[in-house]
């Protein structure tokens, strides 16, 4: 075991913290001004630790309540935006879910076809799931949105949740590709001799040796499927259907822009990211070993 | 088997509308006027300049984003690699950036380098290195490298992970024998670490490379690809040719040769690698 010296460790305690400081200041700076009062907002010097910590910005942002901007002692009022914070977030949450079940849902069973079956073209689906997953969205967007008008989809989240399904689906695919492919064949086929079923095996001995690859990809769905802005961009016009992304730039219109309120709503769209982070960490690095990313 | 054609099909159906959008003249408010353009959409985008501005911005984008992040990330696995106590607390930390979505923090950005109240302008007078507030997201060469920051602080954490992944996977017997030898710290980083991350390190850049130069929305959110056109790459010149010219033959024309180049980068990468080999691991 390689160990260092008590002097070493400190130093590289010392140049840990300062980095690590480094890279989350930006996202300490939002939860620091997220957590001030208007008037200290805007104060110089600027604090990072808000001199009168108050939950005001979530609070207006979760009820949904109508701002007013205090500029010297006056009330101007902003924008409508955080009346429809909470159906952005329901939205968010909503395309998010369902773009990622219809994926996995695909990507499972496809997987499961191309690597137990033989027919032809079997082999050419994770090349072009390669191919796929390399394609930028912007390349995408515009001819996906001419297909939803023609289905007479566009301005709803159903258009969103395909969208975002042609997005997610060929990472999804190769990723369960290369991991039903490392599965071995021999305990499926001892179980179908024994009588099982092909859907029991399925479900029985495939599935579970399956689920860390599932999770991952479902995990970086998530992450694409929430984070996206162009597709919803261009696809949604009408506010009340719009996700976070979008929604959250309609905070810069009006003549003042409320930062406190505009960094709670930054945080407010993290926090889900977050806690699917800390709980899927394992499963996180695992997907990037299998050269499942996307970014 | 329906589930590999609903792939497939889901797949590949947008990526050929796309190619065949590129060879049409199409307003979306009068789909009735389309028709069929051969190569024009391709002749516009060769005589326009603004493509070829576009397409060197990127260019140079590209590259001060991948030597950056390439750099931080491999400078950061290193320190990450070192075995200490509570080291995966930082591990965390260092890598969620790659998580936060990235109009959260364009947002962020926008807030830090406000001119008049930003905090970044603050610590710099504060710190005596300039006189006066800088606008960042203002001025053509600010803006560009404002959004190369926001590309690398979400990035890195990319390469970060590959080149700690496989850190890992380097035997300790090498490093104990060169040290029997005498090799100092640095000799033993030239001469065994940095052969052995070779591979992925070819990977990671090029993998990034092809998406970096493709992105649309790291530059879109922080400057819209402003001011004036100074922060446009192809991504940003296809959206406002569909968007605000509503021409999406043309954007789609853009968007064949992205696709064209990004071709070429796979090319390497299959040169590199043999394709039908797993991806590393």
């Amino acid at each position: 075991m390689n160990t260092l010296g008590v002097l070493r460790q400190v130093v590289a305690y010392l140049v840990l913290l300062v980095v690590t400081f480094l890279i989350c200041f930006p996202l300490i700076w939002a939860l620091s001004t997220s957590l001030k009062a208007p008037k200290d907002v805007m104060a110089t010097p600027p604090q990072l630790l808000p001199p009168q910590p108050t939950l005001e910005n979530y609070r207006n942002l979760v009820t949904g309540k109508q701002q007013y901007f205090r500029a010297d002692q006056s009330y101007v009022p902003t924008t409508a935006a955080p009346q429809h914070f909470m159906s952005w977030f329901g939205n968010s949450v909503v395309v998010s879910l369902g773009s990622t079940a219809i994926s996995i849902l695909i990507s499972t069973l496809a997987a499961y076809s191309v690597t137990r079956f033989r027919y032809w073209g079997r082999r050419i689906v994770p090349y072009f799931s390669l191919l796929g997953y390399m394609v930028p969205s912007i390349i995408l967007v515009f001819p996906l949105f001419l297909v939803m008008t023609e289905l007479r989809l566009t301005n709803s989240l159903w258009s969103l949740t395909f969208g975002y399904v042609s997005i997610t689906l060929p990472f999804c695919m190769w990723l369960l590709w290369a991991f039903f492919r490392s599965i071995p064949i021999e305990l499926e086929e001892a179980a179908m001799i024994d009588g099982a079923s092909r859907l029991r095996v399925f479900i029985d001995i495939v599935l579970p040796s399956a689920a860390p690859g599932i999770i991952a990809a479902a995990i970086f769905s998530l992450i694409v499927s929430w984070n996206d802005f162009l597709f919803a961009r261009v696809f949604i016009n009408s506010i009340e259907n719009l996700p976070l992304t979008v929604g959250v730039m309609h905070f810069f219109e009006g003549t003042h822009v409320d930062w406190g309120l505009m960094m709670a709503a930054a945080v407010l769209m993290t926090v889900p990211m977050a806690i699917l982070f800390m709980l899927m960490q394992r499963h996180l690095v695992a997907g990037f070993g299998a050269g499942a990313v996307k970014g | 088997m329906p589930f590999a054609v609903a792939a497939l099909v889901f797949m590949v159906y947008p990526v050929a509308e796309a190619v065949r959008l590129a060879f049409y003249h199409y307003n979306p408010l009068n789909p009735d006027g389309t028709n069929f353009a051969g190569l024009d959409n391709f002749r516009a985008i060769a005589a326009d300049p603004l493509f070829w501005q576009s397409f060197r911005q990127a260019a140079v984008w590209t590259a001060c984003s991948i030597v950056l992040q390439t750099a931080i990330g491999v400078a950061l696995a290193l320190l990450l690699h070192l075995p200490l106590r509570g080291i995966s607390i930082f591990r965390g930390l260092l890598l969620f950036p790659y998580i936060v979505p990235t109009v959260v923090i364009a947002l962020i950005l926008q807030w830090m380098l406000n001119a008049d109240v930003g905090v970044v302008n603050w610590s710099l007078r504060g710190a005596g290195l300039i006189d006066e507030n800088v606008y960042w997201l203002a001025s053509p060469g600010l803006a560009m490298l404002s959004t190369i920051a926001l590309n690398v602080w979400k990035y890195t954490p990319f390469v970060t992970i590959c080149v700690l992944a496989r850190l890992q996977t380097i035997p300790l017997e090498l490093y104990d024998a060169a040290k029997v030898d005498g090799a100092g710290t640095f000799r033993r980083f030239a001469d065994i670490t940095l052969p052995q991350l070779a591979d992925v390190l070819a990977v990671v850049v090029i993998f990034r490379t092809i998406w970096t130069f493709n992105k649309f929305e790291e530059i879109y959110l922080l400057t819209r690809g402003g001011p004036g056109t100074s922060t446009f790459n192809l991504a940003i010149y296809s959206f406002e040719q569909s968007v605000a010219s509503l021409k999406l033959g043309v954007g789609a024309a853009t968007g064949v040769v992205m696709m064209g180049l990004l071709f070429v980068g796979s090319l390497v990468y299959v040169r590199v690698f043999r394709f039908d080999e797993e991806p590393s691991q």
